[in-house]
């Protein structure tokens, strides 16, 4: 049991000290891909497992429980997808003159370590490992960020090591504040930071101390999953970081700091009532979804424009687990899995429209769709996912979250249609960049000449396009049918804490 | 160790502790501050040591010992060695290792500082309240520093004093930590001081690399991304 | 009762005479330790006390176009600093005038001494004069809240904001000095003595230079028994302001009531070595010193208040900070 709980930390763990020790070359390129598949696998069997209550590990320092176990598919999933595309990405790279055998060694290791740190994170059982593991994804990710070491790289990796570490540190505090309220409830000394033990003793912590641990928390996490207001790192580092870990990055790390919070509501809907996060939650929410929905109608830079849409639907998730419910709660789930999923295709397809017309402005883009019709499909079906059109599973969580809005009271039915017009302001904005984009006759700035007939073959190797059209088809199919996931939707549901 | 007594050198230290934080505003020289980072560390290891040894316990005393010697001793050597690699090309040296054009100038700063102070103050007082002893008491000093460190942050422009800044919060954190509950379990402060250990060495990095390729540390030179 | 009155009101007198006949004496002392360690032969100690003689033998003289500020100035600073030499608590605690010897009544003298020669200066209506103001003003705004800030944080252990009470509560319990708020407002009021006594770094006693100079901007106008009387009251605030440092933070010696004689000469005996200790530590400060530019020194002061208010904080927040 130990080593099925454990799998999902230790395979990345393990490809990143082979890729340290053998250096990223043909024979290990696939490594990374074969850690993410066997982590996703662990995370399946767990999910499995832990259907009928969690399991521990490593004298109670990991537990598994259904909420775990989907976060884990979630990363296990996203992981498959970055790592598909990293090999890929990496021979373009170097093939434009960025980077050699050193980047690449680092790029490796780095990005397993930082898929191991996501998936402590959400195996922890203690919230200072929690905090510890998040942490670390940002040091681990720094290098990635600055991966190309230009002028803008740096500045958007120093913006993202200072921003997070700092909104993180308000966490700590947070954990730190929690740690003291819970002793004074009587909470065993060992045992102090255990969420679960926190949750159990929630009623006897004094309710001023944990007021502030609780806003802190949410603060200080909410900084790192992208919310408003410490959210300014966010299109920065997005849009610098390789492809790849972009996809990483928007598809499960924002998620997995928000799961931190998730997992923090719990213990203070218990402790001071539902009322006290949903308020901080409907703010950033309304907060995130208004920053998103400003910065995106003048947006100039397409990768900036995905980031920016992933502050969006944080945005949403925060609106959802404010609303709180099975159902709400059972749509944001899902959202952190379609999102992650359309969300990590948009920055990979992204990321070939960049190495192809070496600009990543809006304008530098004209009618891709002839030019590259594969990969314009890809990068349109995307946009189409994360704007929530059908079939695609964002736009069954996205009214799974709206419905529940409407049922659940006047400030609910407020809030979200507060949320419905900044949504619809979104979607016209990403729709006119997108139409510029995709539609018209072709030309890019400075790419070769108009109509080389190769153009569209050196767009897309076909290795490149099987995870974008591998991402597309399981977002589409979570549109129509969850199968076998609705139970496990339903207990991490349960375990996000149903208000009844 | 009597009553008296430990709550006086529980004060002296935090006293020392608050003026290290605060001095940190006053000071221009990068060098000095860092020295003043150091001497913080070392008033945060005798805090950790005085409630050690109030409460008997060799553990908390050893606790005290790593964390002394991460803060005031491995945490400054690493920023002096960041400050002591030599600009290249043209002698900015003068410039590099001051802080010459801070946002706030030092008066209304350190006039700000006595305002965050009060503010510290008025924000823990239900900390204080669930519990209140000499060792509780004195969160307020630790909460000082923390916004303190925060106003370094957000007003200071050289890359050192914003990793300075960073550390004045962590510092501060850790001592709110001991404070109130003699410390987090030793899993999640030997995770928490490595990763912070980790981020500076990370920042130093990208420090260097800030040097090469904008030629100084000047954080208004990063305007290359907006929207 | 009338042994104890007795006692006191001697102090007293010894405690003035003292102030009066020892201001120029520690000037004098402080120069010539300067003068030593700068390797000159320096001009003895009592040779400010030839200079008063010096100076009033002179005849008056006033410049043209001035009033009665200009005249009223030397008179008032002296007189000011007359009552405070009177009623701080230098040699016993148990003066008569003990009632009086509160931290607002001093800092107020202080403050009226200082606006005077500043408005003084004014009158003259010279470029030198006013800027010698302005300059003395902008420093006093910063200076008096410090002091009150400072001597309240050391008043809270003791519950009053008398200058004795306070004196007998930390010679009572002597360790109470090493306590944060007692540190910080010992180094907040020491900074401001030396800003208020115009001394290296914030302003230098022996120059003339326009640039930086404050205090000596003010006096350039005044001559023979007026500037007598300058000299002689700006040393006797020093020798005071240095004397109370002594008593709050070095409160060994300070007779108390209900003691007799031979306590009160132990402390006049212990009044002279620790004013004599400071001077001499402050005047070999001085030496290693450079003048700080006149534009950072509002950033000196600021960081004094801040370490003044620090000290309150701090009596009032930590267990053990009183």
């Amino acid at each position: 049991m130990t080593l099925l709980v454990g799998a999902p930390v230790l395979l990345p763990a393990l490809a990143g000290c082979l890729y340290a020790v053998l250096g990223w070359r043909p024979a290990t390129a696939w490594l990374g891909a074969v850690a993410a598949a066997g982590s996703l696998a662990a995370a399946i069997a767990l999910a499995a497992v832990t259907a009928d209550g969690p399991r521990q590990a490593l004298g109670g320092l990991l537990r598994a429980d259904s909420l775990s176990a989907f976060m884990l598919i979630v990363i296990g999933a996203v992981a498959l997808l970055a790592m598909l595309a990293s090999p890929a990405y990496l021979a373009a790279e170097s093939a434009a003159g960025h980077g050699g055998p050193r980047a690449a060694r680092r790029y490796g290791m780095f990005t397993q370590g930082f898929v191991a740190a996501m998936a402590l994170a959400v195996l922890a059982a203690s919230l200072g490992v929690l905090w510890v593991a998040v942490e670390a994804t940002t040091i681990l990710t720094a290098f990635l960020v600055g991966h190309r070491r230009t002028r803008e790289a740096t500045e958007a990796a120093w913006k993202y090591v200072v921003i997070c570490s700092v909104g993180i540190a308000l966490a700590l505090l947070g954990v730190v504040l929690l740690h003291y309220a819970g002793q004074h409830a009587g909470v065993d000394a060992g045992a102090g930071l255990d969420w679960a033990v926190l949750a159990g003793h929630a009623a006897a912590l004094d309710p001023g101390v944990t007021r502030m641990a609780v806003a802190l928390l949410v603060l200080g996490f909410g900084a790192k999953a992208g919310l408003a207001p410490m959210n300014a790192w966010l299109p920065d580092a997005h849009s610098q970081a390789p492809a790849p870990v972009s996809a990483l990055m928007s598809g499960v790390l924002l998620s997995v700091a928000f799961y931190a919070i998730l997992r923090v509501k719990v213990i203070s809907d218990a402790a001071l009532g539902a009322g006290f996060t949903r308020t901080l939650l409907l703010a950033a929410a309304l907060g995130s979804l208004a920053v998103a929905a400003a910065l995106l109608i003048a947006q100039r830079d397409y990768k900036r424009m995905l980031a920016y849409s992933s502050i969006e639907h944080m945005g949403l998730l925060a609106l959802g687990a404010a609303i709180g419910g099975r159902l709400a709660l059972m749509a944001v789930l899902l959202h952190i899995l379609g999102h992650g999923l359309a969300k990590s295709v948009l920055f990979l397809s992204a990321g070939h429209i960049n190495l192809a017309a070496g600009s990543s402005r809006i304008t530098a883009i004209r009618g891709l769709a002839r030019r590259a019709p594969l990969l314009a499909g890809a990068f349109g079906l995307g946009l189409a996912a994360v704007l929530g059109l059908p079939p695609f599973s964002l736009f069954a969580s996205e009214i799974g979250i709206v419905r529940a809005g409407f049922r659940s009271g006047a400030w609910a039915g407020w809030a979200t249609g507060a949320a419905l017009v900044l949504l619809l302001v979104v979607f016209a904005a990403v729709a006119r960049h997108a139409g510029r984009m995709l539609l018209g006759p072709p030309q890019f700035s400075d790419a070769a000449g108009p109509d080389d007939p190769a153009g569209a073959v050196r767009l897309l190797p076909r290795t490149a396009a099987l995870p974008l059209v591998a991402g597309l088809a399981a977002a589409a199919v979570l549109g129509v049918w969850t199968g076998p996931l609705r139970p496990l939707l339903e207990t991490a549901a349960t375990i996000a804490g149903v208000t009844p | 160790m009597n009553d008296s007594m430990y709550a006086q050198w529980l004060a002296l230290a935090c006293g020392a502790f608050l003026l290290a934080g605060v001095l940190v505003l006053w000071r221009r020289d990068l060098a000095a501050i860092v020295r003043l980072f150091a001497l913080q560390g070392v008033a945060l290891g005798a805090m950790v040591v005085v409630l050690g040894l109030r409460q008997g316990s060799v553990h908390l005393v050893a606790v005290a010992v790593g964390v002394g010697a991460l803060r005031a001793g491995l945490l400054p050597y690493l920023m002096r060695r960041a400050l002591d690699t030599p600009p290249p090309g043209n002698g900015t040296a003068g410039e590099e290792a001051r802080e010459t054009r801070p946002l706030v100038n030092v008066a209304t700063s350190l006039l700000a500082a006595a305002v965050l102070a009060l503010v510290a103050y008025a924000v823990s007082q239900p900390i204080v309240r669930l519990s209140p002893g000499p060792a509780t008491q004195a969160v307020p000093v630790a909460l000082t520093v923390l916004l303190v460190g925060f106003f370094v942050l957000v007003t200071r422009r050289r890359a050192l004093s914003q990793v300075v800044g960073f550390l004045l919060i962590d510092n501060a954190i850790t001592a709110t930590a001991f404070l109130t509950t003699s410390g987090v379990p030793l899993v999640v402060e030997l995770g928490v001081s490595l990763d912070v250990l980790l981020a500076v060495l990370v920042l130093q990095v990208l420090t260097t690399r800030m040097r090469a390729a904008f030629g100084g540390t000047d954080l208004g030179e990063l305007r290359e991304l907006h929207d | 009762m009338s042994g104890d009155l007795m006692s006191g009101l001697i102090a007293t007198v010894l405690q003035v005479v003292l102030v009066i006949a020892g201001a120029p004496l520690l000037v004098g002392l402080m120069r010539q330790v300067r003068a030593r360690m700068e390797g000159r032969a320096g001009a003895g100690v009592p040779q400010p006390w030839r200079d008063l003689r010096k100076l009033l033998r002179k005849e008056p003289t006033e410049p043209r176009d001035t009033g009665w500020p200009f005249r009223l100035a030397p008179l008032v600073l002296a007189g000011t600093a007359l009552v405070v030499a009177a009623v701080v608590p230098l040699v016993s605690t148990a003066s008569p005038l003990d009632s009086a010897a509160d931290l607002f009544a001093v800092t107020a003298l202080l403050a009226l001494g200082s606006v005077a020669l500043a408005l003084g200066g004014l009158d003259t209506g010279t470029a030198f004069g006013g800027m010698g103001a302005s300059r003395e003003v902008t420093v006093l705004a910063l200076v008096e809240p410090t002091i009150l800030v400072s001597v309240f944080a050391l008043s809270v252990r003791a519950g009053s904001t008398n200058l004795g009470a306070i004196v007998n509560v930390t010679e009572a319990d002597p360790m109470r000095v090493l306590s944060p708020a007692s540190l910080l407002a010992a180094v907040a009021l020491a900074v401001v003595t030396i800003a208020e006594t115009g001394r290296i770094p914030v302003d230098n006693p022996s120059t003339h230079l326009e640039l930086t100079m404050i205090h000596e901007a003010m006096v350039l106008e005044y001559s023979g028994p007026d500037l007598a009387l300058i000299e002689w009251a700006s040393a006797a605030r020093l020798t005071v302001l240095l004397g109370l440092l002594g008593s709050l933070f070095l409160p060994w010696g300070v007779a108390t009531a209900g003691t007799g004689a031979l306590a009160v000469l132990i402390g006049v005996a212990a009044f002279a070595v620790k004013t004599a200790a400071l001077g001499v530590l402050l005047a070999v400060g001085e030496v290693f010193m450079a003048k700080l530019r006149l534009f950072r020194i509002p950033e000196l002061l600021a960081g004094s208040f801040l370490l003044a208010l620090l000290a309150v904080a701090a009596s009032f927040f930590l267990a053990g900070g009183a």
